[in-house]
């Protein structure tokens, strides 16, 4: 019998909130699932938006952008930044026919850890239920890599 | 080729316990650019360290990839290792196996596999850095404290005494702050004013202390070693050199009737002031809200009969911009107002009254000269209740967190009443003492045994007024939720302790973080007490949390040492982590094409404009460049560059593409 | 069009210009670009509704910025390109003499303030069969949409002309072209080619004046113009900033309001 679908979960952070929040989810032992791979950034701000495009396109099936509460951002305004930039691609990406429930985006402090977990947990229950991106790795399979 | 070495660490069961660390060793060796892996126990410690070393010398290592805990735990650890072992330390990376692995995952495959990602990731990443040098900056020895209050005075000794100039801001016109309000002070007793003064007058004196009145900071620049303040000096409409503080303008002002800040309205003064006769500098500032000659053009009685001539009406505000390396905030707390408790009666009841009035009440040099007196009629109260926790630990209605000093100073208030009112009766309505500190709980202990404070453990559901006294309805919960009602004089109110008014401008102006009750944050909980996440912004006293004066000293002297040993280096070292713009041989020169929006988003205005000339001056091209000594490393003009042609060291276009693609 | 004739051969024959960049007749009903050097020549420019593609690409190439001072003649869109180069700093308001087509003639506009006046009246809304097909789409599922552009964007050929032509795409080295990371493979590829109009789209976001040369472009007829529209409608309609409207940089994606409204943020 074939392996029960495992989505494979991307998620963008930021140094100072969501990866410490991430860390205080370790340290705090909350258990969520192992799907997701963390990419480390400084800032929500670095975050391009072709980052988010090529996870989608390398193969993964959800995408998680998360990073300091608006006021909070470590460098003061990146994250201000980076809302615009999703408020504007999050967009385009529905016109040009993605799947937005597999993007989440949110806003984990440094001190959210039971957030993170609840957070990474919701996003790949939903992911799992909507079945691996075979529209989008279809495409991504034609041709040179 | 790379030749990268991993190390994975056991982190004795921590890891190991959950993630086969020896597949993830073996799938490492296989990784592209990978010449050595190994697991060890204990990365961290001496022996793992020196294991690390030898590796990167014996195999030729460069780039190292230590997988084990957080880096935000030991990247420093590994990366000072990694260049004591002879490469750079910014070609050591971590990948996080415990906090994003181990700890949050059950044992099994798929946690394997994550682990072998995660290392993969970051060997991906290392094989792209490049050898990084720190930037030196220049510091300049000049400190900011703001805030006049026992933390700021502490503060600005504290650093003064090493031998560094500091720059003082108060926005009253007087230093002090609360603490010069208070009576005596627990656990002592001893009179607040008597060992405030002293320190107060030594600020003033003191040849590298520059005291600011009535200022306040309009514009805060710069980074660490290098701010820029702007600091605007209120007309205090006096000329501070001509005043000798003789007060004739106070006594003389025809508007008396304005209510006292100092005195929590208990009494009233003249337009025209000195806050409290203690008050450093001792020099008069006009209110010109109330000032006849303000509002109508007409009086100037104090102008006629000033005896040196020290009055200024044409005074201007001034505004000073001043060099600084550190900043210290120290701006203190306030108190609830009792217009916030319905239960309590709205504030419209005279008797019902805050601990600060009380304190006033209290002082001998209050309006009352020490005795305790109902501000509605002026007669003695015989009997007193005293309500604890009123706001505080309060989700609903209040601040869910205890605002610490209060169970000692409704002690205090109860203690000091029953010294001034023989006879007369104190009721403390309490949910828990919290008397933690030194000789605190004996305090407190003698107010029941010794002076007859009645405790009485449970809350008061109302306060409202019949026939001239307060009725109290409460319950005793150590009698079995025996409903009690008091006909009392006088109501005190231990009222939470908030954040200063203005704090979330402030910290908005500086750039420091804030909490939801807008007391700021401090770097870490436990072991960075003193600093915010704004690198060279310190935090002393009540505008971090509620706390009380041995504390608020102990953080003051604290964040005095930070500031000196910041101040005890040559220059600055910061982390090379910044933004940079690409260059290129000519013709190119930069794939900058000088449309500036990166410049436009930047948070530093680290971005400045670049002309490329050729031999004989004429501008090729103008491109952006990015300011080292400003560039905090965020990494938004990358996001925004269309053209790639500004990238971030450490957080590379490459590196973060190679991370990317190698899940 | 006489009066924009004599005009540009009053401008040559003063050499107050170097060339003026217009429309000439191209093979049947089409219109091409032409650089008129030569007082003598000014009769080939012509004026008329099939003028439509936007010139202002032109102003950012070496070989026309090493002319000097030049003369454009511009249809609305080419005004907004002029303003959105000048805030990205590509122009030098000495260099560039706007010819404004309007009723009856020409109008000079030699400063970045008069361009700016002049486009303050122009209105805004894009062609109607064009916001047709973008509300139609809209109305569609996001699956009809996803398979709506695979199929066009199936037939892109990666030849670049709608960058070529795009005023706003002046970038010496593009996105596209970086091969330190390989953002976007290089050759025609089925999801390399969503990436890559994505991406475009993603930049010209608060940048693009809606000429929908872009489009006109394409070879093979994909309405690539519609998904900068987009883009730039979204923009305006989150934002309430777009692209050419002022000499003075007012990029929505490099600016932010502490209150942008955020709907969508856990």
């Amino acid at each position: 019998m074939a392996d029960p679908f495992e989505p494979k979960m991307t998620a963008f952070v930021c140094n100072w909130c969501t990866y410490a929040g991430a860390d205080l989810t370790g340290t705090s032992r909350i258990k969520y699932q192992s799907n997701v791979r963390v990419i480390r950034l400084p800032c929500t701000g670095r975050i391009d938006f072709m980052l988010v495009m090529k996870a989608f396109s390398r193969g993964s099936d959800g995408v998680i952008i998360s990073g300091c509460h608006p006021n909070d951002c470590h460098y003061t305004s990146g994250n201000y930044h980076a809302r615009r930039r999703w408020m504007v691609f999050r967009d385009l990406l529905d016109f040009m026919g993605i799947d937005l429930r597999r993007v989440t985006f949110s806003w984990v402090s440094a001190a959210e850890g039971a957030k993170w977990a609840e957070l990474v947990n919701d996003a790949t229950n939903t992911v799992r239920a909507l079945g691996p991106y075979k529209e989008v790795q279809q495409l991504a399979a034609v041709g040179i890599e | 080729m790379s030749r990268v070495g991993v190390f994975i660490c056991h982190c004795g069961e921590n890891i190991a316990g959950t993630v086969d660390v020896a597949a993830v060793a073996k799938a490492a060796l296989d990784m592209p650019g990978v010449v050595h892996a190994v697991e060890y126990k204990y990365m961290c410690s001496d022996p793992g360290q020196t294991m690390l070393k030898d590796a990167i010398r014996d195999k030729k290592l460069d780039g190292v990839v230590v997988a084990a805990c957080s880096p935000r735990m030991h990247e420093p650890t590994f990366r000072r290792t990694a260049e004591e072992g002879g490469i750079n330390p910014y070609q050591c990376e971590m990948a996080n196996l415990r906090e994003h692995c181990s700890w949050v995952h059950e044992k099994g495959e798929p946690t394997t596999a994550k682990a072998v990602d995660l290392v993969r990731i970051q060997v991906e990443k290392v094989k792209r850095n490049h050898p990084l040098k720190p930037i030196r900056v220049p510091i300049t020895k000049k400190a900011l404290v703001l805030g006049g209050g026992i933390a700021g005075i502490q503060a600005a000794l504290d650093i003064a005494n090493t031998g560094s100039p500091v720059l003082l801001v108060e926005k009253s016109p007087s230093i002090g702050g609360h603490m010069s309000q208070l009576s005596e002070t627990f656990p002592t007793l001893d009179c607040s004013q008597c060992i405030l003064t002293p320190r107060m007058v030594e600020v003033a004196r003191h040849p590298n202390i520059t005291l600011y009145t009535y200022s306040e900071l309009e514009k805060l620049e710069g980074f660490i070693g290098n701010f820029k303040a702007t600091i605007r000096k209120k007309a205090r409409k006096i000329d501070e050199k001509l005043c000798n503080g003789c007060g004739v303008c106070q006594q003389k002002c025809p508007v008396k009737k304005i209510p006292d800040q100092f005195n929590e309205g208990l009494s009233n003064r003249a337009a025209i002031y000195v806050p409290f006769p203690q008050a450093v500098p001792n020099k008069p500032v006009i209110d010109l809200a109330n000032c006849t000659y303000y509002k109508t053009g007409k009086c100037k009685a104090c102008e006629k009969l000033c005896p040196t001539k020290a009055i200024r009406f044409d005074q201007e505000d001034q505004i000073e911009v001043h060099d600084v390396g550190a900043v210290v905030l120290a701006t203190g707390y306030k108190t609830m107002p009792v217009g916030n408790f319905s239960e309590y009666g709205y504030g419209k009841y005279k008797d019902v009254i805050d601990g600060m009035k009380f304190e006033r009440l209290a002082s001998a040099s209050g309006p009352t000269g020490g005795a305790i007196k109902r501000p509605s009629d002026g007669k003695t109260p015989e009997t007193i209740v005293f309500i604890a926790c009123a706001g505080s630990r309060d989700r609903l209605k209040g601040v869910p967190y205890c605002s610490k000093i209060c169970c000692m100073y409704t002690a205090k208030h109860a203690m000091l009443y029953q010294h001034k009112v023989h006879g007369g009766k104190a009721t403390i309505f309490y949910m828990d003492i919290r008397a933690a500190g030194k000789n605190y709980d004996e305090f407190v202990r003698r107010a029941v045994e010794e002076d007859g404070v009645k405790y009485v453990r449970g809350r008061v559901s109302r306060v409202y007024e019949d026939n001239g006294q307060l009725v109290v309805k409460g319950v005793d919960t150590l009698l079995g939720g025996e409903q009690l009602e008091i006909r009392a004089d006088m109501v005190v109110l231990a009222t939470a302790v908030q954040a200063q008014d203005g704090a979330e401008e402030l910290a908005q102006t500086l750039h420091v973080s804030y909490d939801p009750y807008r007391f700021f944050a401090e770097a870490h909980p436990k072991l960075r007490p003193v600093e915010t996440n704004t690198a060279g912004i310190f935090l002393a006293g009540a505008c971090q949390a509620p706390r009380d004066i041995p504390e608020t000293v102990a953080q003051a002297s604290g964040a005095a040492v930070k500031v000196a040993g910041l101040f005890s280096q040559p220059e600055l070292t910061r982390e090379p982590i910044i933004a940079v713009v690409d260059r290129q041989p000519p013709p190119v020169f930069s794939h900058c094409v000088g449309c500036f929006l990166c410049k436009s988003a930047c948070p530093y205005q680290a971005i400045e404009e670049e002309s490329i000339k050729n031999r004989n001056g004429d501008v090729l091209k103008v491109v952006a460049k990015v300011n080292p000594g400003l560039c905090q490393g965020c990494g938004t003009c990358v996001s925004t560059c269309r053209t790639k042609a500004i990238d971030l060291q450490g957080f590379s276009n490459e590196q973060v593409f190679a991370e990317l693609m190698s899940i | 069009m006489e009066a924009l004739q004599n005009k540009a051969k009053e401008l040559l024959a003063a050499s107050a210009v170097k060339v003026v960049i217009g429309y000439g007749k191209g093979t049947g009903e089409s219109r091409r670009p032409i650089f008129v050097r030569a007082a003598e020549r000014a009769g080939d420019l012509v004026v008329d509704t099939a003028c439509t593609q936007n010139l202002a690409t032109y102003l950012t190439k070496a070989e026309v910025r090493a002319l000097g001072r030049i003369a454009i003649v511009a249809i609305p869109s080419t005004l907004r390109s002029i303003l959105q180069l000048a805030a990205e700093k590509q122009l030098r308001e000495e260099n560039v003499l706007a010819l404004a087509i309007v009723d009856g003639g020409v109008r000079e506009l030699a400063t970045f303030d008069a361009i700016e006046e002049a486009v303050a009246t122009i209105p805004d809304a894009i062609g109607e069969a064009d916001q047709k097909m973008i509300d139609k789409l809209t109305a569609m599922s996001v699956g009809e949409r996803r398979a709506f552009w695979a199929d066009e964007l199936g037939r892109c050929v990666k030849c670049y002309a709608c960058r070529s032509s795009c005023p706003m795409c002046y970038c010496e080295r593009c996105t596209m072209d970086c091969n330190r990371p390989q953002w976007i493979p290089v050759a025609s590829h089925a999801i390399g080619n969503l990436e890559y109009h994505m991406v475009r789209a993603m930049h010209l976001a608060g940048r693009c004046v809606e000429c929908g040369t872009c489009g006109a472009a394409c070879p093979v007829g994909i309405p690539v113009h519609l998904l900068t529209f987009f883009a730039e409608q979204t923009v305006r309609r989150q934002f309430g900033q777009k692209g050419g409207a002022s000499a003075k940089l007012d990029y929505a994606m490099s600016t932010f309001k502490p209150d942008d409204k955020e709907t969508f943020i856990r």
